[in-house]
Parts: structure tokens; sequence; C-alpha cells
């Protein structure tokens, strides 16, 4: 009996997976009527989805400055207003404020977490009656055309991994810069210069490196990578043509040149070899498109009056923010500024001021600036570095000195122009400066909000490299929708 | 049930199942053809089918096991019918389901789960009907997975009504205030949108219509103004004396603070709110863009809106190949967006701009809505060109040729929002009727001829327009001092200064006696300066309208004798040993950081070797030192100079004894001198005695101090 129960069972199986496969495989063949390329071999690719130099819907902004603050300045000497900490100085941060909050090694050794208030004092200023310090007189005096962010945070707690992540979306590095990701969503406006430039200063506080990896193309095409301009003689190296060659002959070689790698473009179909036909076109273009931006002999005594004597000197801050204005009202669509020197572990009250110096009329003016060219409303400007700074001293805090270690769970940018909400504070951190309350937003949150003023959508802007597509956002981000105007 | 029927059922179910494994599997490759689409959409009414069935039929699956329904054969093939119908009737809304989820309209993560709810629904009701009468299929399998399919139904179709309806739509009545929270600036009443959500959430779980406590209602604008018990809410313009404003700023801890402490407070961006609102009138119907732009009411409730809508324009779109046509490096047309007909048009390069570069657009006239001409040499007459393009949203004409009597063309742009001006020769006189064009908001004037109480007077006549006038600078600014060229500061003979100024049409002037120069007598600096003894050079920049820079100083040595070589007797320390021996008569001095290279360090005593191939006679030797107490460098204990013509019989020529540092100190640089009668000499040895144990008051007490030098003079 067993046994035949056991037979009838495997007998119905066998005629059952005839009917079954038969009734599978019809299925699959009646799914696969809807796939039209099914045998065509010409899987969609992203390249031809991707509709390279078209936003995806109205862009607010066209072009983005972002004056990288290298180092993380304060928040609490800046924007993040914090009386609590002055009426507890030196007293121990509470456990129940930290969390858990992992240190970094210059700190986690402490046997106490002073908290240290602000040596320098506040002031509410404009229609928006937002804090600012005294450190700050020139960006206090734009408040209601920007906004400030009290509420961003990150993940990462040491210099590189943290800027990293602000650069690229990721701490890990090698993959493409915010400015590539931009000028490969909305490709070049001016034909004649990079759509990506980068400029370095330096301050006189204690400084972290930048690298040339913050500005690379990663996996996307090499056109996109940002061009670094220097500060001596030829902003952009190489670019000259040697003593001795005029323009005609420079003409004929690049002639020759091109015909030669469309050859070999011809032979191995290499899409690097055409984008450096392009490349070589463009730089013969930059070579009269360059001078006549970087030479700022010409402006005007209120403009210098504006950024600042110093914008007069190349290399300066000022000088970048100055530049920055020019290469952008020429369409250049990023341009990138790193100020190094905002690190004060030690020495913040002796430090900070002359960092803040360094930036804050230059910043301010660059705002102004492009407000009365009719600029701003285009133009994207970020002001901020990769994290925030501890509330409590990092090594002895006393009545007028004190240090500050690295910070991710709350700091302070601001933000400008290019469809921002202007005279807003926007978000709200806890009395001790520590945490958030309200309205946090994260790194991915943030290049999800620039983007979409860019007419980009971050889930959509997307490049398939090793068999994965990436985002600048990676798989999250959610656009701040509450400070767009 | 037939057995015939019932075994069509179940082949379909199979196959139903399978494609639907299929379709989930190569979602993103389909194309639905029309007909299909139809199918496709509905979805949203077949849907109920699976959703009473399958309840249905896992409420009795439910019970199944239960020993009076056991036996029941009519419950038992019921049950299996309604089971196998449910099933069917599931997996072919899920088919139709991923058809209407491939049409474009459907995205985000709510779709997503919705999608995967239903898929786990169809899974689970097969797998419930293949396995259902394997031995291992008891009660409490039954019963669980019962419950699970009941949750996800559930899930499934709330997460569906959302998406048909709208997100939240099953609860949205529950949490009113999400309803009002995601207006567009531009559309938003101040009181509807901004104010009443602020009573909703924080005042009105006491104050509704139903409690009314204090006889208070703030629901709607009847009852706001009547107020409560003790009286009205508020002088409308008049916040300071109202009495919900005492109530809302009164320190939490007081007991008739409001909201009542434990109950969710106002934050200070609605307490702001409220108060400007009433201060401002308490108007219930004003629009939040009647506000100007930076009024603070406006710039507080904007950060509860959210951005406008995207402008929809009404013209068909240009030609592809025109456009295409039209864009080159110096003329670039690009549309807005992705499927907008709506393109911007930009121009590059001054020598490439004509008059008809411009005139090229006209075939695509009705389609551009922006227009950039900054910096190109346009003309009164070229803005007949640009009058023609009638969809004109933005005209930036900055630093154009354009003049006022040129604009007048342009007036009949009747979408013309932003129009820059700047650094063209507008003046009042020929300055037109700009408020003709009622669309428009912002003109930009800065660096124009028009002077700031004529743009006051604009601004008066034209109140929807705002002015943009640029920077003003309000306190005189300081220059920045003179950079110094000449890079050595010891000289045997002469030395040059040169200086440099990054400012045009600056004036430098100099003093040579340590004094501050000053803008009337000191001399002018005309890189003519030749210093020929040790001096103290001071200079400071001038120039009209600028107050006069700080003054950029530097102390120039005359050294008269270089020694032929140097070499160390005791060895610096390693992290600063600069350029090695020779360094201590390279002519350049550093500067207060210790670390640039420039300096010596020992944290012993210094000895160092100096050798003339010719005897020379010298009666001064002098250190070049640095003392800076907070990093344990101090003046040295001892400075001994010997000499001699043979150096194994050097004679001590000096000794000294320097001024030791003094708590409190500020890090300086200062020369120590061994003066002896003059003496022919081949070689000199100079030692430094280092500070063996630091003052009690230094950063290291007891520890050795250092000696940092960079320069001898000999003369």
């Amino acid at each position: 009996m067993q046994k035949q129960i056991i037979e009838n069972h495997l007998s119905i199986n066998r005629r059952k997976f005839l009917t079954r496969m038969s009734l599978g495989l019809g299925s699959v063949a009646l799914g696969s009527l809807l796939i039209p390329d099914l045998f065509s071999g010409s899987p969609e690719d992203d390249a031809a989805s991707f509709m390279a130099g078209v936003p995806h819907f109205a862009p607010r902004a066209k072009r983005v400055i972002y004056l990288f603050q290298n180092g993380a300045p304060s928040q609490l000497e800046s924007f993040d207003f914090k009386p609590r900490l002055r009426e507890m100085e030196g007293m121990d941060l509470p456990a129940s404020v930290r969390m858990g909050q992992r240190l970094t090694g210059m700190s986690s050794d402490q046997a106490h977490f002073p908290l240290a208030g602000s040596l320098f004092d506040f002031k509410q200023y404009g229609k928006s009656q937002a804090w600012v310090s005294d450190l700050f007189p020139h960006t206090a005096k734009i408040v209601d055309d920007i906004c400030i962010i009290k509420t961003m945070f990150t993940e990462a707690i040491n210099h590189d991994p943290a800027l990293t992540f602000f650069q690229t979306g990721a701490q890990q590095g090698n993959l493409p810069s915010f400015g590539s990701w931009m000028s490969y969503g909305l490709g070049s406006e001016n034909k004649n210069l990079p759509a990506f430039c980068v400029l370095l200063s330096r301050g006189k506080g204690n400084g972290q490196g930048v690298y040339s990896k913050l500005w690379s193309n990663g996996f996307l095409d090499s056109i996109y990578q940002g061009v670094q301009f220097s500060s001596g003689d030829n902003p952009v190296l190489y670019l000259n043509d040697h003593n001795g060659i005029d323009k005609q002959s420079r003409r004929k070689m690049l002639d020759k040149l091109a015909e030669l790698n469309d050859l070999s473009y011809k032979e191995f179909g290499d899409p690097e070899i055409s984008t450096k036909i392009k490349q070589y076109e463009m730089a013969y273009r930059m070579q009269t498109a360059v001078p006549d931006i970087t030479d700022v002999s010409k402006e005007p005594d209120d403009i210098v009056k504006m950024y600042g004597p110093d914008c007069l000197l190349p290399g300066t801050y000022a000088a970048n923010c100055l530049l920055a204005r020019k290469l952008s009202e020429n369409g250049v669509r990023f341009v990138q500024l790193y100020h190094q020197g905002w690190d004060q572990h030690a020495n913040l009250p002796k430090e900070m001021p002359g960092q803040a110096m360094d930036v804050d009329q230059a910043s301010a003016a660059l705002v102004t600036d492009l407000k009365q060219r009719g600029l701003l409303d285009e133009t994207l400007v970020i002001w901020g570095g990769e994290f925030g700074r501890t509330n409590y001293s990092q090594g002895k805090l006393t009545k007028d000195n004190y240090g500050r270690d690295h910070h991710p769970r709350c700091f302070s940018i601001w933000m400008a122009g290019g469809g921002i909400k202007p005279g807003i504070v926007y978000g709200e951190t806890d009395d001790f400066g520590y945490n958030i309350v309200r309205d946090p937003v994260h790194v991915h949150d943030f290049h999800a909000t620039c983007l979409h003023l860019l007419g980009l959508n971050h889930e959509k802007l997307t490049f398939k490299s090793q068999g994965r597509r990436y985002r600048l956002t990676d798989t999250s981000g959610k656009v701040v929708d509450r400070i767009i105007a | 049930m037939k057995i015939a029927a019932k075994r069509i059922a179940e082949n379909l179910l199979f196959a139903a199942d399978i494609f639907i494994l299929f379709l989930v599997l190569f979602e993103s490759k389909m194309t639905i053809p029309a007909w299909l689409q139809s199918v496709g959409r509905m979805h949203p009414m077949f849907v109920h089918f699976p959703i009473v069935i399958l309840l249905l039929a896992m409420g009795m699956e439910f019970f199944r096991f239960n020993s009076d329904y056991i036996k029941e054969s009519f419950y038992r093939h019921f049950t299996t019918a309604l089971l196998l119908v449910g099933a069917l009737a599931a997996a072919i809304t899920v088919i139709m389901g991923l058809l209407l989820s491939n049409e474009s309209a459907y995205t985000g993560s709510s779709v997503d789960w919705h999608k995967w709810m239903g898929i786990s629904i169809v899974s689970i009701a097969s797998l419930v009907y293949w396995n259902r009468n394997a031995e291992w299929y008891k009660a409490p399998i039954a019963k669980s997975v019962a419950v699970i399919a009941v949750i996800c139904v559930i899930v499934a179709g709330y997460l569906g009504a959302g998406i048909t309806h709208g997100e939240d739509f099953i609860s949205s009545p529950l949490l009113a205030l999400h309803a009002t929270e995601r207006v567009p600036v531009d559309k938003a009443v101040i009181y509807t949108d901004v104010v009443q959500p602020i009573f909703t959430r924080k005042c009105m779980s006491c104050h509704n219509s139903g409690k009314a406590k204090g006889g208070l209602i703030l629901d709607n604008p009847v009852d706001i103004l009547k107020g409560g018990k003790i009286g009205k809410l508020f002088i409308a313009g008049q916040a300071d004396s109202s009495l919900i404003i005492e109530r809302i700023f009164l320190p939490e801890e007081e007991k008739k603070h409001m909201p009542l402490t434990g109950r969710p407070q106002l934050t200070k961006d609605e307490m702001d709110i409220i108060y400007r609102w009433i201060q401002s009138g308490a108007d219930f119907k004003k629009k939040l863009i009647e506000l100007p732009e930076n009024d603070s009411l406006r710039l507080t409730a904007s950060k509860f809106l959210v951005p406008p809508e995207e402008e929809k324009y009404d013209f068909a779109a240009a030609d592809e190949k025109t456009v295409r046509a039209l864009s080159n490096n110096y003329r670039v047309v690009y549309s807005v967006a992705k499927e907008s007909p709506a393109l911007v048009v930009d121009f590059y390069n001054r020598n490439q701009f004509s008059s008809k570069s411009l005139a090229d657009l006209l075939p695509v006239k009705k389609q551009i809505v922006e227009l950039n001409l900054n910096r190109m040499p346009v003309e009164d007459g070229d803005l007949k060109v640009v009058s023609q393009f009638e969809n004109l949203r933005l005209l930036s004409l900055n630093f154009t040729h354009v003049t006022g009597s040129g604009l007048v063309q342009i007036l009949g742009l009747k979408y013309l929002k932003s129009l820059s001006l700047s650094g063209t020769k507008m003046d009042h006189s020929s300055f037109p009727a700009i408020g003709n064009i009622k669309s428009l908001r912002k003109v930009i004037l800065w660096n124009t001829g028009l002077k700031g109480e004529e743009i006051a007077q604009l601004r008066k006549a034209n109140k929807n327009i705002r002015f943009i006038e640029g920077f003003r600078q309000d306190a005189p600014m300081q220059l920045n001092p003179p950079i110094l060229l000449t890079t050595n500061s010891v000289f045997t003979d002469t030395i040059h200064v040169l200086l440099k100024h990054q400012i045009p049409g600056i004036q430098m002037r100099y003093t040579l006696d340590g004094t501050n120069p000053d803008s009337i007598h000191s001399p002018v600096f005309n890189n003519d300066v030749v210093i020929d003894k040790s001096t103290l050079f001071k200079a400071r920049a001038f120039k009209t309208t600028w107050l006069g820079s700080d003054s950029v100083e530097q102390h120039f040595y005359k050294s008269t004798y270089k020694p032929d070589s140097i070499l160390f007797i005791s060895f610096p320390d390693d992290s600063y040993k600069g350029d090695g021996a020779e360094m201590l008569s390279d002519h350049i001095t550093g500067d207060l950081n210790f670390g640039d290279g420039k300096w010596l360090g020992f944290q012993k005593d210094m000895e160092v070797l100096l050798q003339f191939l010719k005897p020379v006679k010298i009666h001064s030797v002098c250190l070049h030192m640095l003392k800076n107490s907070g990093s344990d460098i101090y003046p040295p204990q001892q400075v001994q100079v010997w000499g001699g013509g043979d150096k194994t019989h050097l004679r001590l020529l000096q000794m000294i004894k320097p001024v030791a540092a003094v708590k409190g100190d500020t890090p300086s640089i200062f020369l120590e001198e061994c003066k002896f009668p003059a003496t022919r000499i081949s070689y000199i040895k100079i030692i430094a005695v280092s500070v063996k144990k630091s003052p009690k008051w230094g950063n290291s007490p007891n520890k050795p101090g250092w000696v940092f030098t960079d320069e001898v003079l000999l003369n």
C-alpha cells in the first residue's frame, strides 16, 4: 500500500512535470513577446538612454561655486550660537548628550571633555535675524541673501574620508567628483572653457591636504575631470604655445594629430581617443579664452574694495573668489575652491580669526557681486567644510584658549542663490550644539538637493561601471525641498 | 467544482506564477503595446476580487484544522476552491499591476513596496494551495500563513490606495497637518497655509470646536477673531499688547504659558510667525508672495512651504535640427529641460558677435525664454530683434552698449520677469516706463548712470519690481601693505630694496629711521632705495579713497665679511638643520616661524667654526637669534667668540651673557653682539651655551632649552 501511494505520487509528478514544463515555457514565451529587442542583441545601455547635457527638468541653478572650507571650520564660532556652552564652561560633556559618539584618536584618551563656549560674541543680523559670530562681519551683512543650514551631518570623522565623501558621495575615493557628475549631467555651457575648474588657497591655520583625486572624473569620461588653475603666470599649465610656434602651425599640427587619432579610433574604437581629440580642440580655444578671464587687472576699484585688496594677489582666497566669479559668468559649470587651514585642534581662538579674515569678505563679496550682475539666481554658491567641531575642548581648556576636535553629528554650512530660499536658517541643534533636534541634512541629502536645483534627478543621474549603476548619492539622499525657493 | 475546471484553473495558476516571475526579472527591458496597457489599467478595478476572495479564503484556512470543521466536506471543498480562485485572481491582478507599473507615471518607493507585497500575496497563496495537503502542513502553519497573508493584503491595499489617491490617502484624515504642509510658496495664503497649520498642530487639541478650553476655538477665522472667555485673542497690528502673544512668550514654567507644559511647544519660528502675522495686521486672505521678497514674515513662513511648481509653456517646440544648427561654440542654444519646448541662448566671446548672429535666432523666436548677451557689443538697434522674442522671461544685457532709448523697444515683452542692465549707460532721463511690463519682477541696475535717489524714485513708482543696486561701501577700506621683493636681509656692501603692490595707481612711501611712514612727509618709494648700513626699513602704501596700509618692515644687516667655509662642531637637531652650516652666512634671515627651514636649532650648546682662506680684520661677531619660550627656545646663557690664525690655537676674544628670558616674553628675533678690539684672524669659533634647565614658568620646566640662530654677522 505504502509503495503504491509513493508510486502514485511519482507518476502524477512525472505527468505533472511535463504539463507544467510546457505551461511554464509557454508563459515565458508569452512574456518574451513584450521585449522587443530580446533577440536583436542590442541591449539598451545607459549612454543611449541618457541624453548628456540636458537636465531632467527645468533647473533653478545653471552653475555652482563651491567654497570649500577645508579642515572643518567650527560651527560654534561661526553660525551655531550656543549660550548654554558658556554657562556650562568647563563642565564635563554629559554622556547622555554624547550617546556613544565615536571620537578620533586625538581626543579619545581624554579623561574629561570640558565644554567650551565660544570666545567670540554673536549678534543677530538682517531681516532674518540670523545669529552670526563677530568673526564673520561681512557674511553677517548678507544673511538675507543666504540660507544657513545648521544641521548638516556626516558619517566620517577624519578629514580625508569626510572630504572625499562631500566631493564624491563616498568615503573611499576614486569615484567621480560632484563637479564631474554635474558636467556629465549638464554638459559644458561655454565650449571654450572646461566645465569644471578647481582653485586652491591656503590660510595660516593648521592645514590639511587636498589631492587631485577630489576632482577626478572616476569612471566617467575624462572630459569631465576638474582642471586645476594655479596662481602663477600660467594659470593653466601647458596651455600656452612654445616660443616660436604661431597659431597657424599649432592649428596645422592639431589637424594632423586629429586625423591620426581618428584613424586609431576607427581601429580600436576606444571612446577615450575621441575624448582626447575634443580636449585638444578645447585647449586650443582655451588659449584665447583663459588669458582674458584670468586677467584681473582691469577690475574696477570698487570691485577690488568689495573683495578686499588681497583679490589682486594671485593664490589668495579673495583672488580665487574673484576668479570664480569670472569663470562662472563665462559659463563654467562648476568652480571648486578649497581654502585650507581650518583644522583648529588647538589654539582655536588664535587661529580662527585669521582664517575667518581670509574668507569672510571675499565670500560675501562673491554673493553680492553675482547678485548685482543678475547671476545669483542662476548660480548656486555653497560655503562649508567637511564636518563640524566638538563642543568640548580638545586638550587643556583655559580662560582664553581651547581647541576643538572633529565632530560629525552637526555642523553649519550656508548656501545662496540658484533657487535656494534666501534669508532663512534651516534646522535646529540641541543646546549643547552636539546633536540635531530637527531637520537633519545628510551629505547625500545635500547632494540630492544640489542636483535637484540643477535640474537633475539624483536617482536618474547614473552611470554603469563594472556591472553596477552608480549615483552621486549612492542609494539614498532626499531633496530638502524646504530650503528651495 | 468539477475536476476538469479545477485542473484548468490549477494549470492557469502555475502558468501565471511563472509569467509573473518572468515579468519581474525582465521588467526594465519590456515595452508594453497599447492594447496591453489598457489591460494593465484595469488593475485598480480587478484588484477588489482577490482582496475579498483571499481574505475569506485565508479566514477559512485559519480555522481549517478546527475539529468541527475538519470533518465538514463542504467546508473543505469550499476552502480549496476559494483558495484556488483567490490565488488565481491575485496572480492576474499582479500581472495587470506589473503591466501598469511599466508606465512612467508610477515610480517611487511606495510603488516598489506595493509591487513586492502583491507578489508576496500571490506567492503565499500559491504555496499554500500547492502544499496545504502535505503532511507537515498542520494547524500552526495554516494559522500563521493565513495571518501573514491577511497582513500582506492590508498593507498592499493601503499602499495601493496611496498610489492612486495620493500618498497617505487613508491616513490623512488622521494626520490633518500633512495635507497643509506641502503648499508651494507661490500659492500659499499666509493664514490658511502657514498660521492655521500652527494652530492645528500645537493648539487645537484643546481649543477646537468640541473642547473649546477657555471658550477659545482656533479652527476658523470667525472664532479666532471672537477670542475666548478672557477676551479678544489679539489686536491686529499690535502684537505686543495681544493676549496670545503674552501667553505664548511667557516662560514655560509660568502657569499661564501656552501651550501647557508637557504638550508640544511652539518652536521659535512658529512663535515668530504668529507674532509677525498679528503685527502685520492679521490678514486672513493675504498671499505670501504679496509681501516684499525680504520681508521677515515671508522669510520665516517660507521655511514651512515647498518650492513653486515648474512653469509650463504653452508654445510648441522648435525643430530639433534648427536648434542644433543654430548652436555653435560662441552662441549656445539649448533647451531648458528634457521634453521642454523652451530654449536658452548664451553668447560668448565678444569678437565673434554681430547683429546677424542675433538675428539668426528669429526662426526660434517663440521658443527663447532666456537670452544672455552679457559683454557683447549689442547696440540699441539689436533690441528690435530681441523685442520679437515674445516669450522671453529673462534678458541679460550687462555691459552692453544699449541705452534707455533702445530699451523702449522691449516694453512689449509681456512675460519678461528679470532684466539685467548692470554696467550699461542707462540714465534717468531716457529710462523707459519699465512698469509697463506687468510681469517684470526684477531689474538690476548696478554700475549704471542711475543714481541712488533716482533708483529710489523708480522703486516708489514700481512696487512690484525689485531694483538691485549692488555693492555700496559703508566705511573706507584699508590697503594691504606693500610686498617686499628683496629676499636677502644681510649684505656685504649695499643692498637695493625692491617693493611691489598689486593695486594699480598706488603710492608707496618709506622711512629708514624706524619711524612710521606717513602720506605727506616720508619720501616716495621709486624702487631706488639703496641701503649701505644696518637699517630698519619701513614702507606703507597709499591711495586716494583708501586708508593707508600697515607698514611692511624689514631689518637689513651689514656683514662685511663672508667666511669661505663653516663647519659644525656640534650638530643641530635633525628637525632644524636647514641646509647645513653654510646657512649662517647665506644672507637670508628667517621670521618667527622657527620651522620654516631657515633656522638652525640646537637642544645643546651650539659650536661652529668659521674659516677664512685669507685672514680678515674683525672687531664684531653678531648672532641673529630667535626666542620663543612657548616652544622652549631661550636666549643662550653665554656666547663665546674664539679666534686666531690657526684652528688648533684659538683664543677667547669675547664672552657675553645675554639677558635671560622672563615670564610673559613674546616670541621675538634679537641680536647678540660680541665686540672686541679689531683682530686679524683666519678662524672664528662661536659657542652659544644653551639653557640647561628651562625656567619653572616655562612650558617644560627643568628640561634643556633650545638655541636657535640663522645668521652670523661679521664686521
